[in-house]
């Protein structure tokens, strides 16, 4: 019989064509690191733009704000002048005079009269500090201000011509607090720029993580249909945006329970239908073997034959139902905690392989694992039955603790299995090389995938590995979680168990 | 006369296939293929063992069973499509002793009656009278008395409560049960006992949902408390 329907089951482990809508480009960083880095540099820029406007901004304010005080300041105080002074006034009264000049602390004055530089010791503008240009300027009766470096201090200069006397007054200021300022300023203003672009790339990074979660779950979701729950969905409604991913997403996912369904659906229906006539052609075939010895010697052979193939007939059936089982998700598992040891032995004994030795050290005794025995016992049954099918039966079992997880392995003699085939044997209809010699074999090719379906159903795994020995030939593993390891209750249980093979 | 089984099957090809089967082993078949054709032919003239399809046009073989355990004790077997569905419980619950799932062998089949028919002969205990608090076990007549009245235990349940009954306040597993009384091994299926426990606490208890007698021990099996 072939079964072409149930094929495409097997897509979801090994795609065969893939339709690529966007070619991949290479890109050195993720996208979300992208996005980060994008936000980081766009509020670093903005915010050093802004700060550089603040800065110019705030720093022509200060300062012309300061000249025009010191501006006004100058000409008031050069007004007096000619106010408090005579026309010819004496060194004595123009010292004075400055000394009566409401002067703060940052600033200095002085008087040009006549070739004479007047200024007071303590807070003296000297006359070097003011550049010749402005000197001449101002004697030609300009007024005039200039900024200027005096002790390392920038200053402004000022400088008043007063033609009454006629005299040139001179007055300086300190801009050093100024510049104090604005140094604070700046800073102040870097260490934001700073927390602005680390802000920036916070955002980015959280916005992209925001943007990215909807995908992550388109992934997590894809992730889980491949692992076999085709029930999986994404949430629809929330965004609709995002339902824009979802909702496609969705369809996708539920034409393809759909079709998996319909091909499951299908093979279990042909079981069933097969189910009834099976049973009655068994029965037949038992009635006709209890009377073996009435029919001819050529009827006995073909009876023979029948009986043979309607075993190998139900065996297939019953194994068509029960993979079609897995694919409607109609297993119900009876769970019990039994003791690994303890069913391997019992059913290697079940099936009469009492040839088959089963090792194990003393302390895995008691590991303890929750399955559905009789499933489990299948398992064994089916691995044992595929070594004396292909390797001309198993040589050992053997039972290990690894971790928190036991190992069944199953050794036989036979020829092995290459590489290349230890994947796709447990694959429905799969028996490799060596099963492709149909001649003298009864097998059905569905054992191992049954083993597989099993295995994973209880949350293990099945492979082939090489003999524990290395020699040729094959190891089936197949590895279950363990619940516990019991061992207030061993005595009790172990005296009712049977001895060990 | 030899041993009576009755079928219900409502295939007729597989009724005929099975009857042969079993008549084969020298047993005599009585064939019904409907529910109510079944109950008939039991009223007519009860059967040592009786064979019912759950899936019947009509009267269904939950029924068919429940009717027949009304007025008998008789061994019953159910046929079931699936051993891992809620039918198999059910079934049990109905009232029958063992089941069977189909497609199954007719050897398998005969082993199964084998093993009813044994059951249904008197136990072999050698104890003649067994008493624990107000319980009273004959094993030879297949007498349970509470408080001086009997009460009506099918085979399956009568082996059962004399198994735990033979050695009081030991454990056993469901394994040693399944294989002591069902003739299964390891790999029988533990609901046949949990079923037939609690269908034996029903009877014998006087609150079933606290038992004085049939007790649970968790992870481990039965015991009856002495």
């Amino acid at each position: 019989m072939t079964s072409p329907d149930i094929r495409p089951v097997q897509a979801r482990t090994r795609p065969r064509r893939r339709t690529r809508i966007i070619a991949p480009v290479r890109r050195r960083f993720g996208l979300r690191t992208r996005l980060t880095l994008t936000f980081g540099l766009g509020a670093a820029a903005l915010s050093a733009v802004l700060s550089v406007i603040t800065f110019g901004l705030t720093r022509e304010n200060l300062i012309s704000q300061r000249e025009r005080n010191a501006v006004d300041r100058a000409a008031a105080d050069a007004a007096r002048l000619p106010v408090q002074l005579p026309d010819d006034p004496t060194s004595l009264e123009l010292e004075q005079f400055l000394r009566e000049l409401p002067l703060t602390d940052d600033s200095s004055a002085a008087i040009a009269f006549g070739d004479t530089w007047y200024s007071i010791p303590g807070t003296a503008l000297a006359e070097s500090s003011v550049p010749e240009s402005m000197r001449s300027a101002v004697s030609d009766g300009d007024a005039m201000k200039m900024r200027v470096d005096i002790d390392g201090v920038t200053s402004l200069v000022l400088g008043v011509p007063v033609p009454a006397l006629p005299a040139e007054y001179y007055e300086a200021v300190s801009l050093a607090d100024l510049q104090r300022t604005l140094d604070r300023l700046g800073l102040t203003l870097i260490i934001a720029s700073v927390l602005t672009t680390i802000g920036g790339g916070l955002v980015g990074y959280w916005a992209s993580r925001r943007v990215f979660a909807p995908l992550l779950d388109v992934g997590t979701a894809a992730e889980a249909i491949a692992g076999g729950r085709l029930d999986t969905r994404l949430p629809v409604g929330g965004d609709s945006d995002l339902d824009l991913i979802a909702n496609p997403f969705n369809e996708m996912a539920q034409a393809l329970e759909d079709r998996i369904d319909r091909d499951a659906r299908f093979a279990s229906e042909v079981s069933h239908e097969l189910r009834s006539p099976l049973m009655t052609i068994a029965a037949t075939v038992e009635v006709l073997e209890n009377s073996r010895e009435e029919l001819p010697e050529r009827a006995q052979t073909a009876l023979a034959l029948l009986a043979a193939d309607v075993d190998r007939l139900q065996q297939l059936v019953e194994d068509l139902l029960e993979i079609s089982r897995f694919d409607v998700g109609a297993i119900k598992l009876h769970l019990e905690e039994v003791r690994a040891v303890e069913m391997v032995i019992q059913a290697v004994r079940f099936l009469g392989g009492g040839g088959v030795p089963v090792h194990f050290d003393p302390e895995v005794v008691d590991v303890v694992v929750r399955v559905d025995k009789r499933r489990i016992g299948r398992v064994i049954a089916n691995l044992l039955d595929n070594a004396e099918r292909y390797a001309g039966g198993a040589t050992t079992i053997t039972i290990q603790q690894v971790e928190d997880r036991v190992q069944i392995s199953v050794e036989d003699r036979g020829n092995g299995v290459p590489y290349e085939e230890r994947d796709i044997i447990f694959d429905r209809f799969s028996r490799g090389a060596e099963g492709g010699n149909r001649s003298n074999d009864s097998g059905v090719g569905l054992g191992l995938a049954l083993v597989d379906e099993h295995v994973r159903l209880h949350g293990g795994r099945v492979w082939v590995d090489d003999r524990f020995d290395g020699d040729i030939g094959a190891r089936f593993v197949v590895e279950l979680p363990i619940i516990e390891q019991q061992s207030d209750v061993t005595a009790e249980v172990i005296t009712e168990a049977p001895p060990a093979t | 006369m030899g041993t009576r089984i009755l079928t219900v099957e409502d295939d007729e090809r597989i009724r005929t296939a099975v009857r042969m089967a079993l008549e084969d082993e020298g047993w005599v078949v009585e064939e019904a293929d409907t529910g109510e054709e079944a109950l008939q032919a039991f009223t007519r003239q009860p059967a040592d063992v009786v064979l019912i399809d759950i899936m019947l046009p009509g009267i269904d073989g939950f029924d068919v069973c429940r009717s027949i355990r009304r007025v008998s004790d008789v061994p019953i077997v159910m046929v079931t499509a699936r051993a891992d569905t809620h039918d198999v419980v059910a079934g049990l619950e109905a009232g029958a002793d063992d089941y069977l799932t189909k497609p199954f062998a007719p050897k398998e089949l005969s082993a199964r009656i084998r093993a009813l028919l044994r059951r249904a002969r008197p136990a072999e205990v050698g104890v003649t009278h067994l008493r624990f608090g107000d319980l009273e076990i004959i094993p030879d007549e297949g007498v349970v008395l509470r408080e001086g009245v009997e009460l009506h235990l099918t085979k399956t349940e009568f082996r059962l409560l004399v198994e735990l009954a033979s050695a009081p306040g030991r454990i056993f597993s469901r394994e040693s049960l399944l294989e002591k009384i069902w003739s299964y091994g390891y790999f029988g299926d533990g609901r046949l006992v949990d079923v037939h426990v609690r269908r034996l606490r029903m009877k014998v208890e006087r609150d079933p949902a606290n038992p004085r007698h049939v007790i649970t021990v968790r992870g481990l099996g039965y015991k009856l408390q002495p």
